[in-house]
């Protein structure tokens, strides 16, 4: 039966909402403040994601979402019009320079169209864009460095470059620069169009590369769902196709890694993915724990109106309805007010957080409108979840039992030991077990602040910093910017004698060292199990026994690609010994390697990282030239490769060297390569330049005074970042700077997270005491006709306050003790700089406050009362 | 000799064309030891009278006594304090405090008073009243007469020296009625207390030592 009763009841249910007033408020501010919570949390994720992407893209080289490469302006004209296509932007690579200073830089020349340079990062922050019909040209500032010219628009350069093959020397005028960015893989130099096609007519280039004069055609698409179906889709449209590269209609395709990288991380982080869930979790309960107590006490201060509704014919149904239409007016001015606030905090939390993340910018705080719609959905949810018991409370009173009802009454509870007759502080007691739901939800509510806050205490106290610096062996490390970037890693990219020396002339430097890379092909051979281990993460166990059984070995070992560092004294000297003596590798020329095992993040050498052992005899195979066999027929290969045929590669001319393994050690992580991908041997300097026939400095390490320090980073700063951008150094000090800012972070996340969950405590706190008290106006009447105090009776409220902060401090006090040992480990795991220091201080510090809260804010409540004479109170019930 | 008396007694809500005269002018007295039942139409004043005759409201002119001590030239807390000591009260609904038991009910007025309870007297009470086998029950457990019979015992516990009952039976059935009126007769009678009661039902008042009518603010017999 379907009657239309629905506007009567929400008339009901608007009508007897504002007869609350007092419980709105606090409703609405409970409301509030979850949603605050949820927002400040996806404002932070989000942007998180957001600067994470957009690191991801500059590694990328554009945040485009996909690209069609090397067209004919035919081909690009067909394809821009795909309704597919959002917009799209055009590329064309004229050549790159390889001569000094430009052999150890990827630069690019080639035309780029406004949206290109604008997706790729690589629009001018002074000047324009070139001109067409000019002989303009845009560049970045690290090429401008490796040129050697100042800044300057309207300057003057020459370079020469490799166009498909053929050399060409150009003249340029500087019309826009741009700041170099280490984390873009490629350096830029933008010509307008009119210069690249004056260029191929001029040296006659025809594109036999297969990419020089040809179109690429970057493209967004409406969004970044599914990036490889729509770009297959557009092919599809004009009849081409990506797969077969010996077909006419073939073209060459790219989806941004970027966008699905950024969603992999995302996903499969589980550590990520746990935290925020744990966080949302968190979020929920809180919020369900005070707005239910909202509901639940106001339901049961309104029973008798609900039985009163009943007798009349309301059913339990609609009564839920009227609850939940309550909840939901509610939640209409709450959560507006919430994503507010909350947007506002998460804006200026997110750089903290952020701001730790290397290579992450937060160019923009995420505005997505997601983070909206999942905190009010959110919020939504846990308003719903917190009135469903008391609606159902609510529904289920009979009409009869409602009209006697008084708080508490509705206990099975008939008798109460004792004679001794009822003192303030029993009395107090005995209230709050009336409602003991009401009572133990304040009672969590408020523990759960101070947990968290005893949390985040822990938390921060145990961040380390001797371990933190443990990984920084000296007081600086200079090396080439891309030593020092993850995403590239260093490779041959040598640390000039000039700028050790401007180093050196700064004066203060106690004791100093180079240690030099290996940039020469070596191999070393590693016995099969330790073979196998190293390979076993990409290939099959079947396969891996084919890979052995073909492999070029010495003896029964398997020749592997070697990782070698030639150090000078100062680096051998910081070099942790697990087994052996190193002092045999100080001799120069000495024929001495150390092994090197690896490091866990706790600073302990993993013990069965390298195949070596100290005293044996290894061979390192010095390679200067290779060849590629068949491993089947042994017949070599002359002329390519091609891939039909399972070449297998070996060395052809080389000579080997014979060493002792002198010593086990540890390198510390400022030190080491930075990357890990073969098993890693020592030399002194002069053993490693000797054999190796090579001297790139992979870094240079010293160590200053104490006086000096400040200087040398001063230094160090401005000369990185002016004279020489493409170096980079670290320092104890921008470890120590790091770790305070880690800190920092985690210091105002919990400190926030705190302030917002304790307000809720206390609000909790302060609805149940008021609402306490407001529906016991009548029994404080009748206690005061038969002769109780006003006096008396505030003393009866603030012993029921300090019940509850007795309960609360007893209650986080257990909590804290129980997850003590769970944290400490759980802790010690993700992070490995952290000690765990058990304390219990920040429970101690907040009983003072609890304590004051508790007598305050029944006092305060109590003036709503006693601003009515006792007859009107007594009156009141009554009708 | 008087133990309560009121002088030109006077309450008024309202002003001017408003003014509703609760009490008007209102002359009583009571003698010590006295039983008496004081009748009205609802909306007559007789709640009013009690209350101002309890010191829970103040009247807008004139003089309550008890004990020759004007109660209105108390302050508040002292009003308390005396009231506690000198008048018990008797509700319609019984106002016991439901998180106490009938023990602590009964003790609790003495108990604010911070005195130790005199325990044989009351032991004597609750054994008159017959909550002997009660004392340990929540006021939930017990019977609308049990509940009003633990308000009396409470109204007797601090030995004051009016008690104001306030329409004691008006929750009751007539049977329950008589033995609580009669119960409070009694233990009036046996502790030698002044008993001044509210009621609209003439058939209960016959009990009472002496009627005092009251219509629209003002007594008529008495």
């Amino acid at each position: 039966m379907n009657v239309s009763n629905r506007k009567c009841v929400r008339r009901l249910s608007i009508r007897s909402m504002w007869a609350a007033k007092s419980r709105n408020l606090i409703a609405v501010v409970a409301i509030a403040l979850t949603t605050i919570l949820f927002t400040t949390l996806f404002t932070i994720a989000l942007s998180f994601n957001h600067a994470f992407q957009q690191a991801n893209f500059r590694q990328a080289g554009s945040y485009a979402h996909g690209s069609f490469k090397y067209l004919t302006m035919e081909q690009v004209e067909e394809l821009r019009s795909d309704p597919l296509i959002r917009e799209y932007s055009l590329r064309r690579i004229v050549g790159m320079p390889h001569d000094v200073p430009f052999n150890k830089t990827h630069v690019e020349l080639g035309y780029s169209d406004a949206n290109n340079a604008k997706w790729a990062f690589i629009d001018p922050v002074e000047g324009h864009l070139p001109a067409e019909g000019t002989n303009e040209a845009a560049i970045d500032t690290r090429v401008l460095s490796l040129l050697g010219i100042q800044p300057v628009l309207g300057t003057e350069f020459t370079l020469t470059f490799q166009v498909d093959g053929e050399e060409t020397t150009e003249t340029f005028t500087l019309c826009g620069w741009w700041e170099y960015d280490s984390a873009i893989p490629a350096s830029n130099v933008l010509l307008p169009i009119s210069r690249t096609e004056s260029i191929f007519d001029k040296l006659g280039t025809k594109g036999e590369d297969g990419m020089t004069g040809f179109w690429t055609m970057d493209v967004m698409f409406r969004n970044a769902i599914n990036i490889e179906r729509d770009v297959n889709t557009v092919l599809e449209n004009h009849g081409f196709q990506n797969e077969d590269s010996y077909m006419d209609n073939y073209i060459s395709t790219g989806v941004n890694w970027g966008y699905t990288g950024a969603q992999l991380s995302g996903s499969a982080d589980p550590i990520t993915v746990i935290a925020i869930a744990a966080l949302l979790m968190i979020i929920v309960f809180t919020g369900y724990l005070i707005i239910y107590n909202v509901f639940q006490i106001s339901v049961s201060g309104d029973i008798r109106f609900y039985g009163l509704l009943k007798t009349i014919g309301v059913t339990g149904r609609q009564l839920k309805r009227i609850i939940r239409i309550q909840a939901m007016s509610l939640s209409v001015l709450g959560i507006p007010l919430g994503l507010l606030a909350g947007y506002l905090i998460g804006v200026q939390l997110t750089p903290v957080v952020l701001s730790r993340l290397d290579g992450v910018v937060v160019d923009a705080i995420s505005a997505s409108p997601f983070i909206f719609l999942f905190s009010a959905f959110f919020s939504l949810v846990t308003v719903l979840i917190s009135c469903r018991k008391p609606g159902r409370m609510a529904a289920r009173v009979s009409p009869v039992e409602a009209v006697c009802y008084t708080e508490g009454s509705s206990g099975k509870k008939t008798l109460r030991k004792g004679q001794k007759g009822a003192s303030l502080p029993t009395m107090a007691r005995a209230n709050l077990s009336r409602n003991r739901r009401k009572t133990n939800v304040t009672i969590i509510s408020l523990s759960l602040a101070v947990v968290l806050l005893n949390l985040t205490v822990t938390f921060t106290n145990g961040f380390d910093m001797d371990k933190y610096l443990r990984r920084m062996a000296s007081d600086f490390v200079v090396a080439d910017a891309g030593y020092f970037q993850v995403s590239s890693g260093w490779s041959d990219m040598s640390v000039g004698e000039e700028v050790i020396e401007s180093i050196n002339e700064q004066g203060g430097i106690t004791a100093a060292g180079r240690t030099y890379g290996l940039t020469s092909f070596v191999q070393e051979f590693v016995p099969e199990e330790y073979f196998r281990t190293k390979y076993s993460r990409w290939y099959s166990p079947e396969e891996l026994d084919i890979v052995v059984e073909d492999h070029e070995k010495l003896e029964d070992r398997l020749a592997d690609d070697a990782q070698l560092y030639g150090m000078e004294r100062f680096a051998l000297d910081k070099l942790g010994v697990v087994e052996g003596d190193i002092s045999k590798l100080h001799e120069p020329g000495g024929r001495y390697v150390a092994a090197v095992y690896r490091l866990d993040d706790y600073n302990n050498p993993e013990l069965d990282s390298h195949w070596a052992q100290v005293g044996e005899t290894i061979t390192m195979r010095y390679v200067d030239e290779l060849e590629y066999y068949d491993p089947n027929t042994g017949e070599v290969s002359r002329d390519g490769v091609s891939e039909d045929i399972p070449w297998a590669l070996r060395a052809r001319k080389y000579h080997d060297v014979d060493y002792q393994v002198a010593a086990l050690v540890t390198i510390p992580l400022a030190l080491n390569y930075r990357y890990y991908v073969n098993y890693e041997f020592v030399l002194n300097d002069q053993t490693f330049v000797q054999d190796t026939g090579t001297d790139s400095v992979m870094y240079y390490a010293f160590d200053t005074t104490d006086e000096t320090n400040r200087d040398m980073e001063t230094f160090l700063r401005d000369y990185t970042e002016n004279i020489q951008p493409g170096y980079d150094y670290e320092s104890k000090e921008t470890y120590a700077a790091e770790f305070e800012s880690i800190r920092g972070m985690f210091t105002i996340l919990g400190g926030v997270l705190c302030f917002i969950i304790s307000l809720i405590g206390v609000l909790n706190f302060l609805n149940a005491i008021l609402t306490g008290i407001l529906t016991r106006r009548r029994e404080f009447a009748v206690l005061q006709s038969i002769g109780m105090t006003g006096r008396q009776l505030k003393s009866m409220l603030i012993w029921e306050g300090i019940y509850y902060t007795l309960g609360s401090v007893v209650v986080s006090l257990l909590l804290c003790l129980a997850t003590a040992p769970l944290l400490s480990s759980a802790l010690g795991n993700i992070f490995w700089f952290f000690t765990y220091r058990f304390t219990i201080m920040p429970v101690l510090l907040v009983i003072p406050v609890f304590a004051l809260l508790g007598v305050l804010l029944p006092l305060v409540s109590y003036h709503f009362v006693a601003k009515r004479s006792i007859v009107e109170r007594l009156r009141e019930a009554e009708n | 000799m008087n133990i309560l008396q009121t002088k030109k007694l006077k309450k008024v809500y309202g002003s001017g064309e408003n003014a509703v005269y609760a009490l008007n002018e209102v002359d009583l007295q009571i003698d010590k030891g006295e039983f008496v039942a004081v009748v009205g139409t609802s909306g007559s004043g007789k709640s009013t009278l009690l209350h101002m005759l309890g010191g829970l409201d103040r009247p807008t002119s004139g003089v309550v006594e008890v004990d020759d001590q004007d109660i209105f030239s108390l302050k508040e807390e002292a009003l308390t304090i005396f009231r506690r000591r000198k008048i018990g009260f008797v509700f319609q609904n019984y106002n016991l405090v439901p998180v106490l038991n009938v023990y602590e009910n009964i003790v609790l007025p003495s108990q604010l008073d911070g005195q130790i309870p005199d325990a044989a007297y009351i032991d004597s009470i609750i054994e008159t009243l017959g909550l002997g086998s009660k004392l340990q029950n929540l006021p939930n457990n017990l019977s609308g007469g049990q509940q009003q019979r633990v308000a009396i015992a409470r109204a007797l516990a601090t030995k004051p020296a009016i008690i104001l009952a306030d329409e004691p039976t008006g929750n009751l059935d007539s049977k329950t009625s008589l033995d609580v009126l009669g119960l409070l007769k009694v233990t009036g009678q046996k502790f030698s207390q002044t008993i001044v009661m509210i009621t609209h039902n003439e058939e209960l008042a016959q009990m009472a030592d002496r009627i005092v009518h009251i219509e629209d603010g003002r007594i008529v017999t008495g």
